[in-house]
């Protein structure tokens, strides 16, 4: 398994086999917290795909000189430099990080880099790394977008985008238990719920029951 | 306002009112991580507990006496805390280790994840900046016993939830559900109706 793998294979690997949130279970905290809004989760998934595949391809680039008793404080003290450029980057723009503000600190504490970067990138090449970060970051975005726009569709009623209404339901009291705190374990049950629907179904098509 | 009655508040504020897990979201990786069976999650919040109440112990001292007077806690508090929790942890691992090997096996992976448990670095930082997670403006800073008053409820809070929630999940394993259903999903499902039982409690005071 190990010789054959291909960029490709690598990205989606981390798109869908093991998408951190939805598969490994991994950095659950920020999506359930700030997917109320699409517009935050557009910037909080740029934020985690630059973070992730940076120190993905720095540890990977240093995986020879590390020593590893002192792994984790080198991982972390790379994911937290990242972590402070996206900070101070996001500054210039007040709107956003008023709401997102405390979760970019969270970000180096997100256990999804640190997994990969202990897991992955200190055992892999470059290339692979930086496609892996890629595909991870990816995957955590999309499951991020997925989920706000359920939320933020049938929570509020409409969807509101750099301040213009792009989608417009109508209707007079949307069910906001949605944008409150269950409403992201709940949308976050159903995902997983589907995903796990189509896996058992994929596995039925290939035959063998399992 | 006497003393008790304000400690108790900061505690009871701290463990069921925001409560960490359902209600800000923080920590969930090791709430589902661990919460499979009840014995493992009772380990996860002893250690949780411990972790967390000496994180921000020393981390209000690293504030107050160190980061704070030098004038450089803004940029430096999110590396000193990390560093802090981290060798804590380490610490609690080796404890683990000599102690209980069951138990030391059965945690695995999520140990050294306690360093990258968002609950504990919240809890640090909470304690020295209070409001900071939970956006409320609280003018005040936090002397040192309320600071680990605070962080015990956020611990206690944690443990209770993760507790309940494990004993609830181990009789899941045998309840009819769906196929797709089974793991994960019924989890969060669980975690929802949770929530909404704790938000009952939102509003009751801030402190």
């Amino acid at each position: 398994m190990e010789e054959r793998k291909t960029l490709w294979g690598e990205l989606k690997k981390g798109i869908l086999d093991s998408n951190p949130l939805l598969v490994l279970m991994v950095g659950l905290c920020s999506p359930l917290a700030i997917s109320t809004r699409v517009e935050n989760c557009i910037f909080m998934g740029l934020a985690v795909i630059f973070v992730i595949t940076c120190s993905n391809v720095i540890i990977s680039l240093l995986r020879k000189f590390i020593p590893d008793q002192v792994r984790i404080p080198i991982y972390i003290v790379v994911i937290a430099s990242f972590v402070t450029i996206v900070d101070l980057t996001l500054k210039t723009l007040p709107a956003i990080y008023e709401r997102l503000g405390v979760w970019i600190p969270l970000i180096v504490v997100n256990c999804m880099i640190l997994a990969r970067a202990e897991g992955y990138a200190s055992r892999n090449e470059v290339k692979y790394a930086a496609v892996d970060g890629l595909g991870i970051g990816l995957g955590y975005t999309m499951v991020l977008l997925v989920m706000s726009v359920i939320r933020e569709l049938f929570g509020t009623g409409k969807i509101v985008l750099f301040d213009t209404t792009v989608i417009d339901l109508k209707v007079r009291s949307a069910p906001i238990i949605l944008i409150m705190f269950p409403g992201a374990f709940l949308t976050f049950a159903l995902l997983s719920a589907l995903l796990q629907w189509y896996q058992l179904r994929r596995k039925r098509f290939k035959g063998g029951e399992s | 306002m006497n003393e008790a009655w304000r400690f108790f508040l900061i505690f009871f504020g701290a463990a069921i009112v925001s409560n960490i897990l359902l209600i800000r979201f923080i920590g969930l990786c090791p709430f589902f991580g661990v919460s499979s069976s009840l014995e493992t999650s009772i380990g996860m919040s002893l250690s949780v507990i411990f972790v967390m109440t000496m994180a921000s112990s020393v981390s209000w001292i690293a504030w107050n006496l160190v980061l704070e007077p030098l004038g450089v806690g803004e940029f430096l508090y999110i590396p000193a805390f990390i560093l802090i929790i981290a060798s804590l942890v380490q610490f609690v691992e080796m404890v683990i280790k000599k102690t209980s090997p069951p138990l030391y096996r059965a945690m695995g992976i999520y140990l050294p994840l306690i360093t990258t448990n968002c609950a504990v670095f919240a809890a640090a930082t909470e304690s020295v900046k209070p409001g900071f997670f939970t956006k409320l403006n609280i003018a005040y800073q936090y002397g040192f016993l309320e600071a680990v008053v605070y962080s015990v409820g956020i611990a206690v809070g944690f443990s209770l939830v993760l507790i309940f929630f494990a004993a609830i999940r181990e009789r899941l394993e045998d309840a009819p559900i769906p196929r797709f259903f089974r793991g994960v999903p019924i989890a969060f499902i669980t975690a929802a109706l949770f929530s909404l039982a704790f938000m009952g409690f939102a509003g009751m005071f801030n402190l």
